[in-house]
């Protein structure tokens, strides 16, 4: 989220697209029917009427992943009615900047930007690029007329994003479509704020990350980045899952979204100068300019007096992946399948029902050596090889089956959608054998390093040099019991010396040995400072030698009256609850809505910093700097951007600078109607591409057999694929089974009444379900044809309840295919058939 | 039988009439119980599930005993004549102790009539008492036992009126009477002065 | 102590059942078995082991596929209860201190004429046939907490309170009359209805059943007068009259 939950309240409109937060995050209707109450306006774009829908004043149904045309539609449609917040969008964003002439876009080009490679399905970004001046700052046209320019190209971009044609493809009303619209870019006004929340519904398509970039266009334009009320908010799908990304559980990052090391970067010195942006303007403040103290922090804190100068602060015993490598969640399973992994570690997860194409998962499970099932329950994960289909004769796979307790049972902190990391208490000591995840992991530790101790090991550094110290080491070495305590202490840093202000005369002390860091501000690239995840550095800290857990505070004071709450917990990053709040005022540092002020420059006070009139009031800003207009000191207000500015035109993306309306890999339609030659993503990486492919990753498009688009959610009463809720027997008495919603068309088309057993079916997988005959979903008008859609709940499996009365995962069925830039899989739109069981 | 008496209930029918009222007491007593929540009615019955209990089982006796009163009180009750009609003119004579009333059958008209009335009065206690107890799976069955609950009170009401009436003319207003209840035989004298066409027909 | 209420309002009412499943929690209820039969109301009536329901009302509409409503069901806490009136034993059902229709099930005698008075077919009945339902979580409004559903709920769409504050701040919001502000004495459990009642299948007029008041305002005073009556007027007739004696016509 760049803004927070309870911010929500402050908005006049509220778009939920691509996310139902009734059913999936009720407690922020909570702020929702508030902004309600005071006269926002809520609308709903979702394929399906769901609970939030129920709640709306504006729905409008649309076809399964057709998200950007939509939202191009809207683009053009503000574009057109002159909607956007000009003194905003030419001072803020990169509007103004001129594109490289040779710059093409798909309208040109049969649905492809310029530069593409059709056989290595990439593109060559060379001409997405600026003009630059004599020091290479981009060339800026503030009139916003010359072709050339950023503003015109996305004019001329979605100038094919007519009413029609966005009609055609998405399946909504012309009429619906312009009351959104309309509704919407009501906002592009400074006293108006209009935000939006997404979830999965956005994400899990081959054009996933563009879905957002569309959005962050509008916002853009309607200048609601940064502003209370505004933003651009990604509803996370579980308690914990922004932090599990802050912390890198990803593949592609290391803790605080430091990208992972390849093999080529071969010393810290390449990837530091590899991942460090630059820039020459002296107005943008670039902060990832300060990736090596980040990265050398990072080393310091896990290698601790192991990483010095002369070994590159164990640089060199970080994980490399090779270049390009793809070691995502999909690849994982598909190399699996291959037979290229002996061992899994299955932690606090179900792939075989979370999975797209879970056959293909519970398949490849097979072909594992071993594998560590660590979980509050048995799931389908754990007991694959009894499954359905499963033959456990012939499957070698030893599973191991850890307990782990719940959360709880165990102390430690958890980071919210709102970036919100709240410390929790233990309520209760674990039951029975359980353990929580810090004690199996240590423990696994331990027995690791003492293998590598005893029998040596091919490269054994990375894990006998780790620091580790999560506890108490008794005579042997060992922690017996970890304290989470310091781990976050870890997480926040410590100052190795005595750390100065070499820039202040005399030189100031920042920091003494031993002692927590402040914040990130005065992490050191020299090793004298350790930080294991530098975005968290000022959550653990410590004031006149006094330790304070920041984020355990509970202090429920709002001065703002915004709901900020600004001693409540603590908030990456440096408890900055709105990200981009130097965009919500204006080039003087005056809030663009004076109602709404998250920050506000105040010359009339002394800042005690500079000794010079001149503070920011309110929320903590994005660097201390004075407003953008200050001649000398002044910064631009997106300080993670090199250039400082919110990101119209988006070249870092793989898949183009502007967003383009793809199919999802499978459809209902022969050919992509914006641009005939080019169906789906252009550089999705294709699984089935021949007959020598995976038959697993087989796909059906506009194919006769498989004509009904699907689509898969969650429903309140359930979590994820329900091992923890299908336990539960009250939430298994509120949904007790797999269901499939379809509209009454359908059921007539098909013979199916209200309740009746069906099955539904992919090419890759059936699974049986109970039918919902209801209004909640309607045939939509595609290109002229009736096109059916269904959505399923994928919280169910086989192995609980042991009757199998639930049915199994909707994950059967979806394809394997991902997102071009992130590879999350495509499983909220792919083709299926539905037949009365 | 000696020479001077007539028999005119079987020991199964006097038997068979304390049962009657001994349950009907019972069955009166809880009912007031019920109605307004007598809690000293738990030093008799314990509880009020235990009272509840009791109303319930001491109901199938009254229902049994009730319905086998029909084989001998029915037919009888049944047979209406002028003399009948005559008799109510005349208040049965209960209003002077001058009055003549017409000869009599083996019950009078008043008994016949006291007697109908209950027979009807006792099937729809019973008959709604247990709809009301088990509960039959009947569509709209809180209707039924609302129409039940109704119907059992009017009868409630209507018995617990007319029993006073019945004792008071058993004992009080017709010495004698009660002798029926206890030897089942009344002198023939008293008995031709009460039910002249009876002990005609008998003799 | 002035009479408690809770205060429901459809209008932001999710259908999460967050409710639910806290009243389940709270007072122990186990879980039911059930299947899904075409809704995601489940179950998909009040049980002895759910007192709290929320359902799931679908209403045709002209703007959206339809208007889906949500609103909780459960025991409406009436200050006229038929429930109390028709109940034979004494202590089974009563009204707590705040205005809860409470119920003990050592006293239940299990005769479920309650289920038949009550104007919302509330009362349901456990295992042992005991009387099941909600009762406001009066162990916890006694302590002076609000009942489980409602500190659950996410959007205040159940708030419990002060029934006369809660009814003048309706009026403030706009709501001329609350459903269930004067009906049966005015219910403990207030709605705040924007479309007719009708629409959540509430009835406009709740009453008490009439034959229930017919019963309790003269079948029951009649049967202790009709009995006196009938006792009196039968020695009133001995003594004006004295019985005949056989001897006398001699």
């Amino acid at each position: 989220m760049t803004n927070h939950w309870i911010d929500v309240k402050n908005s006049d409109v509220i778009l939920v697209m691509g996310g139902n937060p009734a059913e999936n995050h009720p407690v922020s209707m909570k702020w929702i029917m508030n902004a309600k109450e005071k006269g926002a306006k809520l609308i709903v774009v979702d394929p399906r009427f769901t609970r939030t829908a129920a709640k709306a004043d504006i729905y409008a149904s649309i076809r399964s992943g057709t998200d950007i045309a939509f939202l191009g539609g809207m683009i053009k449609y503000i574009l057109d009615n002159k909607l956007y917040f000009r003194e905003y969008v030419v001072n803020y964003t990169n509007a103004s900047y001129l594109v490289n002439p040779e710059f093409k876009m798909p309208g040109e080009l049969d649905g492809v930007f310029s530069g593409y490679d059709p056989a290595a399905r990439k593109y060559d970004k060379k001409t997405w690029s600026y003009q630059l001046d004599e020091n290479s700052i981009p060339k800026k046209e503030p009139a916003l007329k010359d072709p050339n320019c950023v503003f015109r190209l996305l004019k001329k971009h979605y100038s094919r994003y007519t009413l029609d044609t966005v009609s055609a493809i998405t399946g909504t009303p012309k009429e619906k479509l312009i009351e959104v619209y309309k509704a919407f870019s009501s906002t592009g006004k400074p006293d108006r704020a209009g935000t939006e929340l997404y979830a999965m519904g956005w994400t899990q398509h081959t054009v996933g990350t563009q879905n957002i970039r569309a959005m962050a266009i509008i916002q853009l334009l309607l200048g609601n980045i940064g502003i209370a009320g505004g933003g651009i908010n990604a509803l996370r799908g579980e308690s914990n899952v922004q932090g599990s990304t802050d912390h890198g559980i990803l593949f592609h990052i290391l803790p605080g979204y430091l990208p992972a090391p390849t093999a080529t970067l071969s010393d810290l010195k390449t990837y530091i100068e590899k991942h460090t942006p630059k820039t020459k303007d002296p107005k943008s403040v670039n902060w990832w300019g300060n990736r090596g103290k980040y990265i050398t922090s990072y080393l310091k804190a896990i290698y601790g007096d192991k990483a010095a100068k002369d070994n590159d602060f164990g640089y060199a015993w970080l994980p490399k992946l090779d270049e390009g490598m793809n070691a995502s969640w999909l690849m994982l399973f598909d190399h699996m399948l291959k037979g290229k992994f002996d061992g899994f570690f299955a932690w606090g997860q179900n792939p075989a029902c979370s999975t797209s194409n879970a056959n293909k998962v519970r398949k490849a499970l097979s072909k594992l050596k071993w594998m560590v099932n660590v979980n509050l329950f048995d799931n389908e994960t754990g007991s694959f090889w009894k499954g359905p289909g499963m033959n456990p004769k012939d499957i070698q796979t030893e599973v191991f089956q850890l307990p782990a307790c719940s959360c709880v049972e165990k102390e430690g902190s958890i980071t919210n959608s709102g970036r919100l990391a709240q410390w929790r208490y233990k309520a209760i000591e674990p039951i029975g054998q359980t353990k929580p995840d810090s004690e199996i992991m240590n423990e696994l530790y331990f027995r690791v390093k003492r293998l590598y101790q005893r029998h040596g090991g091919k490269f054994p550094e990375p894990i006998l040099n780790l620091s580790w110290r999560y506890g108490t080491k008794d005579s042997d070495g060992r922690i017996k019991k970890v304290d989470t305590h310091l781990a976050a202490r870890e997480i926040n840093g410590y100052y190795l010396e005595d750390i100065y202000d070499k820039t202040a005369d005399p030189p100031k002390l920042i920091g003494k040995k031993g002692e927590l860091c402040t914040n990130f501000v005065t992490l050191q690239a020299d090793g004298t400072t350790s930080c294991g995840n530098w975005i968290y550095s000022g959550s653990y800290t410590q004031k006149d030698g006094k330790v304070i857990n920041m984020m355990a505070r509970t202090k429920k004071s709002d001065p703002t009256g915004l709901g900020l709450y600004p001693k409540w917990a603590w908030c990456w990053p440096l408890n900055r609850r709105i990200l981009y709040n130097r965009a919500s005022v204006d080039p003087k540092g005056m809030p663009w809505d004076i109602k709404r002020g998250v920050i506000k420059w105040s010359l009339t006070k002394l800042n005690p910093q500079t000794n010079k009139p001149g503070i920011w009031e309110g929320d903590v800003p994005d660097g201390p700097a004075p407003p953008m207009a200050d001649e000398k000191a002044g910064k631009y207000p997106f300080i993670m951007r090199p250039d400082g500015m919110g990101a119209i035109f988006g070249p870092g993306l793989a898949d183009g600078p502007f967003p383009e309306h793809y199919e999802p890999l499978e459809c209902p339609l022969s050919e992509n109607p914006m641009s005939k030659k080019q169906r789906i993503n252009p550089t999705v990486k294709l699984f089935y591409t021949d007959k020598n492919s995976l038959a697993e990753d087989i796909y059906a498009n506009n194919d006769s057999r498989y004509p009904i688009v699907a689509t898969t959610y969650r429903v309140t009463e359930h979590w994820q694929t329900g091992v923890l809720s299908r336990h539960i027997p009250l939430l298994l008495e509120t949904v007790p089974q797999q269901f499939v919603e379809l509209s009454k068309e359908l059921a007539k088309e098909k013979g199916i009444k209200n309740g009746d057993k069906v099955n539904v079916a992919s090419l890759r997988g059936k699974v049986w379900a109970v039918a919902f005959v209801t209004e909640r979903f309607k045939p939509f008008k595609i290109m002229g044809k009736t096109v059916h859609q269904i959505g399923m709940p994928y919280h169910f499996g086989w192995q609980f309840p042991e009757d199998g009365s639930a049915g199994d995962s909707a994950n059967l069925l979806s394809p394997t295919i991902g997102d071009a830039n992130t590879m999350i899989p495509e499983t909220k739109a792919f083709m299926v058939n539905i037949e009365k069981a | 039988m000696s020479n001077n008496m007539i028999r005119k209930a079987s020991a199964f029918e006097i038997l068979n009439h304390w049962v009657l009222a001994l349950s009907f007491f019972v069955l009166m007593i809880s009912g007031f119980g019920f109605l307004f929540h007598l809690e000293g009615l738990n030093s008799v019955f314990g509880s009020f599930n235990q009272m509840k209990a009791v109303h319930n089982y001491i109901g199938i006796v009254f229902t049994v005993s009730l319905l086998l009163t029909v084989f001998y009180y029915l037919p009888v009750s049944l047979k209406f004549s002028g003399d009948d009609i005559t008799w109510f003119l005349k208040g049965g004579g209960y209003f002077s102790k001058k009055t003549e009333t017409p000869p009599q059958d083996k019950l009078n008209a008043g008994q016949k009539l006291y007697y109908i009335f209950i027979l009807i009065a006792g099937i729809a206690i019973a008959a709604t008492g247990f709809i009301m107890w088990l509960r039959p799976p009947l569509a709209d069955i809180r209707k039924w036992i609302l129409i039940s609950h109704f119907l059992h009170n009017i009868s409630f009401d209507f018995m617990v009126i007319a029993m006073p009436f019945h004792v008071y003319l058993a004992t009080l207003a017709n010495p004698g009477t009660l002798r029926i209840m206890v030897y089942g035989t009344v002198p023939i004298e008293w008995a031709k002065k009460r039910h002249g066409k009876w002990v005609k027909r008998a003799e | 102590m002035l009479r408690k209420a809770l205060l429901i309002s459809p209008e932001i009412c999710i259908g999460c059942r967050g409710c639910q499943i806290a009243c389940k929690e709270w007072n122990n209820l186990p879980a039911d078995e059930t299947k899904n039969e075409g809704t995601l109301e489940n179950p998909s009536d009040l049980t002895p082991n759910l007192y709290n329901k929320v359902r799931f009302i679908e209403v045709p509409s002209e703007t959206t596929p339809l208007r889906w409503l949500f609103v909780s069901q459960r025991c409406m806490h009436c200050d006229d209860a038929g429930c109390i009136t028709i109940c034979p034993a004494p202590g089974a059902l009563f009204k707590t201190k705040e205005g809860a229709v409470a119920y003990d099930k050592d006293k239940c005698i299990g005769c479920k004429l309650c289920a038949s008075a009550c104007p919302f077919n509330i009362p349901r009945f456990d295992k042992n046939d005991k009387i099941s339902k909600c009762h406001l979580c009066s162990d916890r409004i006694s302590e002076g907490l609000s009942p489980a559903c409602a500190k659950t709920c996410p959007t205040g769409a159940i708030r419990y309170g002060q029934r006369d504050e809660i009814i003048s701040n309706s009026q403030k919001e706009g709501y001329e009359k609350l459903y269930g502000q004067a009906d049966l004495g005015g219910l403990g459990v207030l709605y705040a209805f924007k479309d007719a009642p009708k629409i959540y299948g509430m009835d406009e007029q709740p009453a008490v059943p009439e034959t229930v008041l017919l019963w309790h305002n003269v079948l029951k005073p009649l049967s202790y007068l009709g009995l006196g009556g009938a006792v009196a007027a039968s020695l009133l007739h001995y003594i004006a009259f004295k019985p005949k004696k056989d001897e006398e016509d001699k």
